[in-house]
């Protein structure tokens, strides 16, 4: 294993993205987009479809021309250097292994157009990266032969042989079941470490980013909505659409009514008071807001000191194997709550019960002016 | 599904022929089958007895077949011409067809118009057409002389190869609508991989679309082929006797010599032989695939 992440071990290359636009047919498919990516960081993009995010990746691979902006590579302009040269490897949504050459042949194709190694050096490093993908077994087979798992993996070995300085993914273990998902995320993530390149990495699906990622880019209608780690991203979104599309919330509008350095007071529609934490959000007394709870921080059970405490109506219970879902009416608002399989257990719908949540899990979120760019939960 | 169907015809109708299972799929199909067999086996049937048993049951029309030299001949002429002819086509096809996979929108439809306006206008007329365009007072030898690079008329006519030019010509529509089938169906983004890990535009072609296009190439190749062995109107009009095919020959022992067992017996031989050809591309490449069928 050591041997072959040797073999494999690159220097990643750091990426920017300067104002970068691209239109089709007048619509705009990335709209001014700026993003800095440090040297070997495992970024991802994540967004619903056509939020740009498959554009953007194409743009720095250079299958797309930028209608305006930059993209550099260690901070030299790649504008003008075709795919082919901008050493970049990439995997694929559906992997495109070349059908009519081997597994070891797939793997070789970037040494043979990019390197001039003599051919036994480059039966070595082939030969490393199948050990570092384990499946050195299955070099002289066909892509047809493989199972979807294994071809992913084929897939990474051809993109990271000729030690690229950047990595693209594209949706790639989209067509994967998810038991075997969640294995490969763990196995990318491990090779990722061992060989150091940058990855730009793009999915739709919020856990994987979060899993996976160590900055999270969200893009939504072209643009970035918010950069971060997947932590700040999570725990402090910027916006409705940024924590509405990361993991389950509720999402309480209220107006508020008071403001004490980080904190703030908010009055909810059916008249009740709660306390949340503003941030960084820039907020004012009278304004109209939106407070984000997480339905994992909500607590189900008897109200103590320092916690708000709304009463509501058990509608439906939800079993998940690990842990209830509990959908709970609060005048006209549904509140989902995550509670632990023990103490969900107990629980029926049509029983009144009392919420509980510690004031700094309710967070304040900036009401966007502009309509439409409120949350559109069916694009999860 | 089907069972299911079936018993609901049971209960519903009284017992009968209809009621056995498979009838009603028999029923849909008879048409169809009786078609084949009134137009096709049939005609196909008579013309093999024919060639055996004109007069009492013999091999004689197949015997003479195989050993005059006049039938050898014939035969190894309309295979080396129907070979010429369908890698020309080839040739010019590729080209042709691997533009129609790059461009789109209005330009592939008037590409692919010009391509097949000609497959529209009848054999016959496509070789006058050549008549006019080769023959000593032609456009193309006035052309050349009036350019003052030839002095004499070139003999371009009732020769092998106005007959090869023609055929290529007839043979090119359908070569360019076969491989470019088969070419839309190279995925696009295996180019892609190809170029992103450092393979040129050239490269990317040479080592990845070209092998995949390369099944595309045996099928449009192989229709060429036995559409070209039957041809009979060009090499007729463009060609001299030198150049005499089995299907002139066909038509000349039934018309002319009235020798309908030898007729029969050559029809037969062609008949076996593009089926044999057939057959052994069937059996590495796949005919389905040509038709836009699936991978095996």
């Amino acid at each position: 294993m050591d041997r072959s992440a040797d073999i494999a071990r690159t220097s990643g290359a750091g990426l920017e993205l300067r104002n970068l636009s691209k239109a089709f047919g007048g619509v705009r498919a990335v709209d001014r987009v700026s993003l800095d990516v440090p040297a070997g960081a495992f970024v991802s993009l994540l967004g619903p479809s056509g939020s740009g995010k498959t554009t953007t990746l194409n743009l720095i691979a250079g299958f797309l021309a930028a209608d305006t902006g930059d993209i550099l590579l260690d901070g030299r302009s790649v504008a003008d250097v075709p795919p082919h040269k901008r050493n970049i490897g990439m995997v694929f949504q559906s992997y495109s292994l070349f059908p009519h050459m081997t597994v070891a042949d797939n793997v070789g194709f970037p040494l043979r157009m990019r390197t001039r190694l003599s051919r036994e050096e480059a039966r070595t490093r082939v030969a490393g990266m199948l050990e570092l993908v384990q499946l050195a077994h299955l070099a002289a087979r066909y892509p047809r032969q493989l199972s979807g798992g294994q071809q992913q993996r084929v897939a990474m070995a051809r993109a990271l042989v000729s030690h690229p300085s950047l990595l693209l993914m594209d949706e790639p273990l989209g067509a994967l079941d998810k038991k075997l998902r969640e294995q490969m995320q763990i196995e990318i993530k491990h090779i990722h470490r061992s060989v150091g390149t940058t990855v730009v990495y793009v999915t739709h699906d919020q856990a994987e980013a979060l899993t996976m990622s160590d900055i999270v880019v969200v893009m939504h209608q072209s643009r970035i909505a918010q950069v971060g780690s997947p932590r700040a991203l999570y725990e402090s979104p910027a916006s409705l659409f940024v924590a509405d599309f990361l993991g389950d919330s509720n999402l309480l509008p209220g107006r508020i009514t008071g403001i004490a350095g980080t904190q703030a007071t908010v009055e909810l529609g059916n008249g009740q008071v709660i306390r949340a934490t503003r941030g960084e959000v820039a907020a004012a007394a009278g304004q109209k807001t939106v407070v984000l709870v997480r339905p994992e921080d909500m607590r189900v059970d008897a109200p103590s000191e320092g916690q708000d405490v709304v009463r509501g109506r058990i509608t439906e219970v939800i079993y998940h194997g690990d842990a209830y879902r509990l959908e709970i009416a609060v005048g006209a608002v549904r509140l989902k709550v995550k509670v632990a399989r023990l103490a969900g257990a107990g629980m029926e719908p049509g029983q009144d019960v009392q919420i509980a949540w510690a004031s700094d899990a309710a967070r304040l979120l900036p009401v966007e002016e502009s309509p439409g760019a409120g949350p559109s939960p069916d694009e999860g | 599904m089907s069972t299911q169907a079936l018993h609901a015809t049971t209960t519903t109708r009284p017992a009968g022929l209809l009621a056995r299972p498979g009838a009603i799929p028999a029923l849909l199909l008879a048409p169809c089958l009786i078609w084949i067999f009134v137009f096709f086996l049939l005609p196909l049937g008579l013309m093999c007895w024919r060639s055996l048993a004109s007069e009492g049951f013999s091999l004689a029309a197949y015997a003479t077949l195989f050993t005059s030299p006049l039938y050898l001949k014939v035969l190894l002429t309309t295979v080396k011409m129907a070979s010429i002819a369908t890698v020309c086509a080839l040739l010019l096809a590729y080209p042709i067809a691997y533009t129609l996979t790059v461009t789109s929108g209005w330009l592939r439809g008037a590409i692919l118009l010009f391509v097949l306006i000609p497959y529209w206008v009848d054999i016959i007329v496509r070789s006058f057409s050549w008549l006019i365009m080769l023959g000593d007072n032609g456009l193309i030898n006035k052309a050349l002389i009036g350019l003052g690079l030839v002095s004499e008329p070139l003999a371009l006519l009732y020769n092998a190869f106005s007959v090869l030019v023609a055929m290529t010509q007839i043979l090119l529509p359908i070569t360019v609508v076969t491989l470019f089938g088969a070419m839309l169906r190279i995925d696009r983004t295996l180019m892609a991989a190809a170029t992103i890990h450092g393979a040129g535009e050239w490269q990317a072609f040479r080592t990845v679309f070209f092998p995949l296009s390369l099944p595309g190439v045996y099928g449009a190749g192989l229709l060429a082929f036995i559409l070209a062995l039957g041809f009979y109107v060009t090499p007729a009009l463009l060609g001299s006797p030198k150049e005499t095919m089995i299907a002139q020959t066909i038509m000349i022992e039934a018309s002319q010599l009235l020798d309908w067992a030898q007729a029969s017996a050559a029809g037969a031989v062609l008949l076996v032989i593009t089926t044999a050809i057939a057959t052994v591309y069937n059996r590495y490449f796949s005919l389905d695939r040509l038709w836009g069928g699936s991978e095996p």
